[in-house]
């Protein structure tokens, strides 16, 4: 692989992980708190 | 009596449910296609950037208006679309395409969709090891899709049998609702479809170039021809379009069902965070699983001139064909294969189910039906529908159903709710809308993108292919002529299931109307 791909795939995994990682983070602990509160 | 609205147990569970519908046999098979044939790594640049300007923008907007039609006891496009512009008389028709595109999505899909559990199956009773060809497996595949004889199944009654069983646990998982029957799906499916895809990528990682003539047929050579750039493809107005156009078909956006699911939310549920969760996980499985997968195990057992041909060969003759083969030189190559064709058909699965449920809502919601009967009409109904996709795939039936349901009314859908969004109801009142409950705040710039940039943009995607496609595809002028009186006869098939729509929207709000008056 060139390095010019690994830079596409490293940036659009890094988007998407961040992305993932970001929203679910929150909305597990969301998750968490609301079962915790049940 | 008015019956009690159904809600999501849990916000995970909607999240889980707008995602199994995204993620479907698209990720797995579709995006590493397209990325190959449309400039590898450059494809990327505009995949992105749809992402960004279309896929996300789409999906905050179908949230937003879902929950709030749903806050006029409304669950399927009519209703909803009819919410947000009260006074016009006529948009509840428009809405009609919130249903139609996908029942026509579903009655090929499930078809479809039961291949991958007939594959399954054949890869654990150990019937796809014996094929040892190229040739061999397509001959194996148009046996059991009935187009020819082959000498592996006499007739198609094997095909049809897994297609009794997928249709059943369709109509099984929808009887049971949203949180009963959608909902329980999703949150036992959806986890175990990224074990196997994580399993399988960790297969695929560590595979060692079998050929020691070729040390070169590589795992990272094989991502290197899915990732390395070629710029030159960003000239070509057909890689943009690639790119939008598998944003918009990877996340299930424009088809009615995101409008759908959001309407069995509360009011004061965060749309915003959640449409972005959902987003992402459909990305994780695709951009991540999808392109780990396929193209790389390719390129390490056919090698670059190979792997060209099975990346032209097109999405179905990669998941059906050329994995096979991949499965059969692999150590466990049954266990991978049934691995691979049971993660397909979970991925199918929540997809299906998903485009089965704007119809259902329509006739629960509007004519105030219990849940069974609808099941009931609607199995009976899509079942015969079903039957020319599986009868007369050979005759181009299922491809043509896939451009009206998969592509056209998916764009024109919209189209029509981002407009109707941003412009008569008011980007102002919209972006409050979506900021009701929202746990995190959308960028300012996305005001201007959803009210310019995301409808100049659909626009030009359907103006395009006005321009281009829209004269041939109506004259049906690249098939041929003993085709064209099945596909005709489906089309006017499909015509009069739209006709018979707008009759029942029609009947419901007249229905609607003289109860008020009374």
């Amino acid at each position: 692989m060139k390095t010019g791909g690994w830079i596409v795939l490293i940036t659009t995994w890094g988007i998407v992980l961040y992305m993932f990682i970001f929203s679910f983070r929150k909305i597990l602990k969301e998750h968490e708190q609301t079962r915790e509160d049940e | 009596m008015a019956k009690k609205r159904q809600r999501w147990s849990t916000k995970l569970g909607i999240i889980l449910a707008v995602a199994g519908s995204a993620v479907g046999l698209g990720n797995f098979l579709r995006f590493p296609v397209q990325a190959a044939k449309n400039g590898g790594g450059a494809f990327m640049i505009p995949y992105l950037i749809a992402l960004f300007l279309l896929g996300i923008p789409l999906m905050w907007v179908e949230w937003t208006t879902g929950r709030f039609g749903g806050g006029y006891e409304h669950s399927s496009a009519p209703g909803i679309f009819q919410s947000l512009w009260e006074k016009n008389r006529f948009i509840k028709y428009f809405g009609i395409m919130g249903i139609f595109g996908p029942l026509l999505i579903y009655i090929y899909y499930v078809y479809i969709e039961s291949w991958t559990l007939g594959y399954a199956f054949f890869s654990i009773t150990g019937q796809l090891s014996q094929i040892t060809t190229n040739t061999g497996f397509s001959d194996f595949l148009k046996s059991y899709q009935g187009i020819t004889g082959g000498g592996f199944f006499s007739g198609t009654y094997q095909s049809v049998i897994f297609f009794l069983i997928t249709f059943g646990v369709n109509i099984f998982v929808l009887y049971y609702g949203i949180r009963g029957g959608i909902e329980r799906l999703c949150n036992i499916t959806m986890p175990t479809l990224f074990i196997f895809g994580i399993i399988l990528m960790v297969r695929v990682i560590t595979l060692s170039a079998p050929d020691l003539a070729h040390p070169d047929w590589s795992f990272f050579n094989g991502l290197g021809f899915l990732w390395n750039p070629d710029f030159s493809a960003l000239k070509s107005a057909t890689v943009w379009m690639a790119a939008a156009g598998q944003i918009f078909f990877t996340l299930s956006l424009g088809m009615g069902v995101i409008l759908t699911y959001s309407s069995y939310l509360k009011k004061e549920d965060d749309v915003v965070l959640s449409g972005l969760a959902a987003a992402s996980t459909n990305e994780f499985a695709e951009a991540i699983v999808g392109g780990t997968i396929v193209i790389p195990a390719a390129f390490i057992f056919f090698g670059p001139t190979g792997i060209i041909n099975v990346a032209n060969s097109g999405a179905f003759d990669l998941g059906f064909i050329t994995m096979p083969q991949i499965f059969n030189k692999m150590p466990w190559g049954s266990m991978f294969g049934s691995l691979w064709f049971s993660m397909l058909f979970l991925a199918a699965v929540t997809s299906s189910v998903s485009v089965a449920q704007p119809a259902i809502a329509f006739l629960e919601d509007e004519f105030n039906l219990p849940r069974n009967k609808v099941v009931a009409v609607f199995a009976a109904v899509s079942f015969l529908l079903c039957l020319p996709a599986i009868f007369f795939l050979h005759r181009g039936v299922l491809d043509d159903l896939d451009f009206w349901g998969g592509n056209f009314f998916i764009v024109l859908g919209a189209t029509i709710e981002i407009v109707l969004l941003a412009w008569v109801f008011g980007i102002e009142k919209a972006w409050e809308e979506m900021h009701l409950g929202a746990k995190m705040r959308i960028p300012r710039i996305y005001k201007f993108i959803i009210k310019y940039i995301t409808p100049s943009f659909l626009l030009f995607i359907l103006g395009y292919w006005f321009i281009n496609d829209w004269w041939k595809v109506i004259t049906m002028e690249e098939m041929s002529r003993a085709d064209m009186p099945y596909i005709l006869a489906m089309r006017l098939v499909m015509l009069a299931v739209l006709v018979l729509l707008a009759v029942l929207v029609w009947k419901a709000w007249r229905k609607r109307t003289m109860n008020n008056y009374y």
